[in-house]
């Protein structure tokens, strides 16, 4: 490190210029009134699509347990039409907010997380076999903080990368404030207990970091942290280690823990090539639980067979690959910082769903984007959109042309 | 990298942050879903067929439809074995505790499972245990718990009526067949049983299983996992049952009870200790026609045991011994001695010796075979003692005929030494004595007999001079059977069989029977001439088989006595085994029966020995069968005179009528009452009574309904047990022994004495010749 010092003072009158720039560019956007033009259509359209597809498949996977339990085989089904009317709506107005908006709202979101997630094991409410609190009761549904957590971990990252920009490279700028948040949420995550979010949140965290410029050889430093801390988790917590014997062998407990993903494998086994046809799938009558939720894409597999399973990831696939279209051609840092994090916050949901079905990753509790049953986990996922169709409207690109559409 | 080169210049930081961000883009937008895929692909493809089939079996339930099994018919097509509807009712514990005080909809209906209702109203309707029922109910995962199994419709129906009245969800009824023996214990040695899963457990039940079972078959649907049916799915997949074939038997019900009657008679008038079969065979094509073991058993219900097997087993204190008797006892009903056990034929075997001696031209009918009572020591080599014949004074100068005629064993050794050891040898072995006769029937044993060596050693004849007269060796009673009828039938060794015909459901023939000739043994001529010495040995004056005589009849036989030589040296006991074989017509041998009872009593007041035992018996069967098998009678003038006569219908008719139609018959008339015309008379027209009987008839009185204590006839002659009746009331009808031999005595009645019997009864006895006591 020695030998290089002096390059590293050589460069820095350069640095400090350039930077300056481009906070000076920043600072300009944020306070000018910025031409926005339309949203990025293909991005919107391909939500409608991914949506379209998901509701209906909460239709046909919910009906024969509601039918069985309330009666009415469409109840369940209603409930998520209307969460994703609701939703498209939200959609659209946050697209309608300046980006400045979202970078204004970082910290305090990010703080009223922290208040959340604190209280949430004291006055939340627990669900079905897990027996973790992490839902909060709002009379006409419940909500899980650690959802709103992710988004606020995303705008935070953000914003705090372009505060430090230039100095993302050191330790103190480029990985102690991330550390700090991001051990600080997973804390408050391990009082609820809440596994998934906890990897989800530290996954997001880091892939914002990367995606910010904090040197590569602190995240060789952060997996060797994490896989220590994983190992010790699943050796030494019986909750987690038991999860990994039955991920190894399902059938070693197929009346009780086994008996989710042994199911889940039934049905995803059962569809073939071409699947036995939509809602004719059979696991779905009491067999697969949280067939609705997070095993919705089983059903899927079951229903639609190798193809039509293939075809929905497709277009998840060209959902996060327009995501990262949009990220790099946002106007600014902070923007391409949020889509970033916000497509692969995607990705990485719609990865651990279908590994978690399919017994490639050890069952735990991660839901399937615009697919799973559950109101406020789809209004966030949909509202997420709206936060990148609102950054798309600032793209310099379309703003040229639309201003030319508007010249002729 | 950067990290190596130092701090990053602005433009490296973005063009760093670029190439990061379009990492990120194909690791998350492409790598991942390329991992997913290939997971995928592995699931759905390449292991779809493993899935599916595990899916597929949660998903289903399947319930049988049992095949029903084919009906086994006797030679007329009368039913032996039948199945018939029966019922199965069985509880679902996990329905139980899904509806036990849910009030859980099922559809449009409410149940409301109680498991102490369920289990006490089972109990009342069915008799099952109730804390056995509330125990199954426990096991709430599992959907059949079996609570009684076979039965009625009846009672079908008052459990589904419980159901409907209670609203019970988890109680069900399937259907399952059950297996009836219209004659109860008839052939049962033959016919077998089937165990609780209607599978053959014995006879042709067990041997046939294959083809008597069918196929069962199964309707397949989808359910859902708490059992009711899936919503949009109707999937449902039938595949029929293959019902079982339907078997004719070879064996004919009216013979085999025929046959049965007089093995019990034998049994009871002799007081056999052991066990007794009988077996008739059609010499000529090797079918059973019955064959029967004392040792007999309820179809119905196999496990049962006689009251006084289950009084002496309920002694035994110890309960596995208890257990253990149980099982024991069951088995031994089940045994079928006619084809599993083996003995000692003793002079039955004479029949054999003859046909061989005859057949190697060793010996002619005009042969001589001087006895005196024995062989002296040492003239048979390697026999160190005397051969003594049974009539230690000696038969004197006979030949063949006579020889057979007194069963003589000094005659008969020395046929099978000028026979030789080798060839006689090799004829047992050709009359299929050293094999199993092949008879479609389980657990046919095999025979004992010396090894070649040993029976042909030239240093030691006296195992031939033994098994001459059919001693030291030990055959089953199929097999005996089968070689007589070779030695009867023009020399035609036949394979037995039982079963003539298979029918499958759909009433194709897909096996027919055809008599299997094994091997030609004799010539005809040989064969016809052992016929008809067995003729001379029933029918001739001095035979032994005199008491098999049927009038009308050319009824041929031989005795044969035996005691139990090694039995005797272990224990000290003396025990016998009387047989008797018969063949009729003599000049065209029809049908073989040979009755094997082991073990008589001295206590029965008869002379042990097959001719006083055994004959009598197949005497009387053959008077049976020989007419039901359509043989017409050709009487001597002097029998004619002695038979039974057959009571007319008399009533209405005038006295002199009644006393001319009665005198035309050989029988006399006592007349009662002053009227015109006959009203009433005894004995009912239609009885059997000995000829020169005198009937009662009531002139415008009635017959007096009193009854009549039966006495003691055993021991008296014709006329004086006639006599002695006649003054009580009561009429005489005989068989066995010809009423002509002179000093034929009664040996038995078939009702005892002591007995209360309506006026008017017919006693009937059993005539025995008593002339020629011995064992023979």
């Amino acid at each position: 490190m020695n030998v290089y010092g002096s390059e590293q003072n050589s460069n820095g009158a350069e640095e400090t210029r350039t930077y300056a720039r481009e906070e000076l560019r920043d600072r300009r956007a944020e306070s000018a009134r910025v031409e926005r033009g339309a949203f990025d259509v293909p991005f919107f359209l391909l939500t409608l699509l991914i949506l379209s597809i998901g509701v209906v498949m909460v239709l046909s996977a919910s009906f024969a347990r509601a039918y069985f339990k309330d009666g009415n085989g469409m109840s369940i089904f209603i409930r998520q039409l209307g969460f994703a009317l609701l939703g498209i709506v939200l959609m659209l107005f946050l697209s309608r907010l300046p980006s400045t908006f979202y970078r204004r709202m970082s910290v305090p979101l990010l703080l009223a997380t922290g208040v959340m997630l604190l209280l949430v094991p004291f006055i939340g409410i627990g669900k079905s076999e897990v027996g973790a609190n992490r839902w909060f009761n709002l009379g006409f549904t419940t909500f899980q903080p650690s959802e709103i957590a992710k988004v606020a971990i995303i705008l935070s990252f953000a914003h705090i990368i372009c505060l430090n920009r230039g100095k993302m490279h050191t330790f103190r700028y480029g990985v102690l404030p991330f550390a700090i948040i991001l051990g600080a949420t997973v804390v408050l995550l391990f009082l609820e207990p809440h596994l998934s979010a906890s990897v989800i949140i530290i996954g997001i965290g880091a892939i914002m970091m990367f995606a910010g410029g904090t040197r590569w050889w602190y995240f060789a430093v952060g997996i060797g942290v994490v896989a220590v801390a994983g190992f010790v988790v699943i050796n030494f917590f019986p909750y987690a280690s038991s999860r990994i014997t039955v991920w190894r062998d399902p059938w070693s407990d197929p009346q009780n823990k086994g008996l989710q993903t042994i199911q889940s494998l039934y049905a995803i086994g059962s569809g073939g090539l071409t699947g036995l046809g939509l809602g004719q799938g059979r696991q779905k009558y009491m067999y697969l639980p949280e067939e609705h939720n997070d095993f919705i894409f089983s059903i899927v597999c079951e229903e639609l067979g190798f193809i039509g399973a293939m075809l929905i990831l497709a277009l998840f696939s060209l959902l996060i690959i327009r995501g990262f279209w949009l990220a790099l051609h946002a106007k600014d840092r902070f923007g391409s910082l949020v889509i970033t994090g916000i497509t692969s916050l995607l990705a990485i949901q719609v990865f651990l769903n279908v590994a978690v079905v399919t017994n490639f990753f050890p069952c735990t509790g991660i839901s399937l984007p615009f697919f799973s049953y559950g109101g406020t986990a789809l209004l966030i996922q949909l509202g997420e959109m709206g936060i990148v169709l609102s950054i798309s409207r600032e793209i310099p690109l379309r703003k040229k042309k639309s201003e030319d559409g508007e010249q002729k | 990298m950067a990290g190596s080169k130092g701090v990053p210049t602005g433009q490296r930081t973005n063009k760093i942050i670029l190439g990061r961000t379009l990492f990120l883009a194909v690791v998350c937008g492409i790598v991942a879903f390329i991992v997913l895929g290939v997971k995928l692909y592995t699931v759905m493809i390449r292991d779809h067929d493993y899935y599916e089939e595990l899916a597929v079996r949660q998903q289903t339930r399947s319930v049988t439809v049992s095949a029903s099994r084919g009906t086994i018919y006797d030679a007329n097509g009368h039913t032996l074995a039948k199945s018939a509807t029966a019922y199965t009712v069985f509880i679902s514990p996990h329905e139980i505790e899904l509806y036990h005080n849910k009030e859980y909809k099922k559809g449009e209906k409410v149940y409301n499972d109680e498991p102490t209702l369920i289990a006490r109203e089972l109990n009342r309707i069915l008799g099952a245990d109730y804390d056995n029922m509330l125990e199954q109910m426990k096991d709430t995962k599992s959907w059949y718990k079996t609570v009684a199994t076979k039965i009625s419709a009846e009672l079908a129906d008052e459990v589904r009526k419980f159901k409907s009245d209670y609203s019970i969800a988890g109680v069900h009824i399937e259907e399952d067949s059950k297996r009836f023996y219209p004659y109860g214990s008839l052939a049962c040695h033959v016919i077998g049983f089937v165990g609780t899963d209607n599978y053959g457990l014995e006879g042709i039940e067990a041997l046939y299983d294959s083809k008597l079972e069918g196929t069962n078959g199964s309707v397949v649907r989808l359910v859902a996992s708490n059992g009711t049916e899936m919503l949009f799915e109707n999937y449902q997949n039938y595949n029929d049952a293959i019902d079982g074939s339907d078997m004719t038997l070879t064996l004919d019900s009216t013979i085999q009870s025929i046959a049965e009657k007089y093995l019990r008679q034998a049994m009871e008038a002799n007081m056999i200790q052991n066990g007794g079969c009988v077996i008739v065979m059609n010499v000529k094509t090797g079918e059973i026609l019955a064959l029967a073991n004392a040792n007999s058993y309820d179809l119905n219900d196999p496990w049962g045991l006689s009251q006084e097997t289950l009084d002496e087993i309920a002694l035994i204190e110890d309960p596995e011994e208890r257990s253990k008797a149980i099982e024991d006892a069951q088995h031994a009903q089940w045994r079928d001695m006619a084809v599993s056990d083996t003995y000692e034929p003793g002079s039955v075997f004479k029949i054999i010796t003859m046909a061989i001696g005859l057949e190697e031209g060793v010996i002619t009918e005009d042969s001589s075979f001087p006895c005196h009572g024995s062989i002296p020591a040492g003239q048979i080599i390697g026999r160190k003692t005397a051969l003594n014949c049974w009539k230690r004074a000696g038969h004197g100068d006979q030949n063949l005929r006579e020889a057979a005629m007194h069963s003589c064993n000094v005659a008969f050794a020395n046929i099978g030494l000028k026979i030789g050891a080798d060839t006689y040898y090799d004829y047992v072995k050709a009359f299929g004595l050293q094999e199993k006769t092949g008879i479609d029937l389980s657990g046919e044993s095999g025979s004992q007999w010396w090894s070649d060596e040993i029976f042909t050693n030239p240093l030691n004849k006296s195992q031939l001079a033994s098994a001459s007269f059919g001693q030291t060796f030990n055959v089953t009673p199929i097999q005996m059977i089968t070689a007589v009828s070779a030695a009867v039938n023009g020399g035609y060794l036949m394979e037995p069989y039982i079963v003539k015909e298979m029918k499958n459901s759909d009433g194709d023939v897909i096996y027919s029977r055809e008599p299997t000739v094994v091997r030609q043994v004799i010539s005809e001529e040989t064969s016809a001439l052992v016929a008809d010495i067995l003729e001379s040995v029933v029918g001739d004056k001095g035979g032994t088989g005199s008491n098999a005589y049927v009038p009308g009849y050319r009824v041929g036989g031989k005795t044969g006595t035996t005691t139990k030589t090694a039995k005797e040296i272990a224990t000290g006991v003396r025990e016998y085994m009387v047989s008797f074989c018969g063949i009729a017509p003599a000049d065209d041998p029809e049908v073989a029966v040979l009755l094997v009872l082991d073990n008589p009593s001295k206590e029965s007041g008869i002379y042990i020995g097959g001719g006083q035992m055994a004959a009598p018996y197949v005497g009387k069967i053959m008077g049976e069968i020989l007419p039901y098998l359509g043989v017409e009678p050709i009487y001597e003038p002097d029998e004619e005179a002695l038979l039974d006569v057959t009571v007319p219908r008399l009533s209405g008719v005038d006295r002199v009528t009644a006393r001319t139609k009665a005198s035309e018959l050989g029988i006399t008339v006592r007349e009662v009452g002053d009227g015109e015309n006959v009203t009433s008379q005894l004995p009912v027209p239609g009885a059997q009574v000995a000829a020169g009987s005198q009937i009662i008839l009531y002139f415008s009185e009635t017959a007096p309904g009193d009854t009549v204590t039966v006495p003691d006839l055993t021991g008296k002659s014709v006329n004086q047990a006639r006599n002695t009746l006649q003054n009580l009331g009561l009429f005489l009808d005989t068989s066995g022994a010809s009423p002509a031999i002179s000093g034929v005595k009664i040996a038995s009645q078939a009702i005892p004495e002591g007995s209360q019997v309506p006026y008017g009864a017919v006693i009937n006895v059993t005539l025995v010749d008593n002339s020629n006591l011995g064992m023979y």
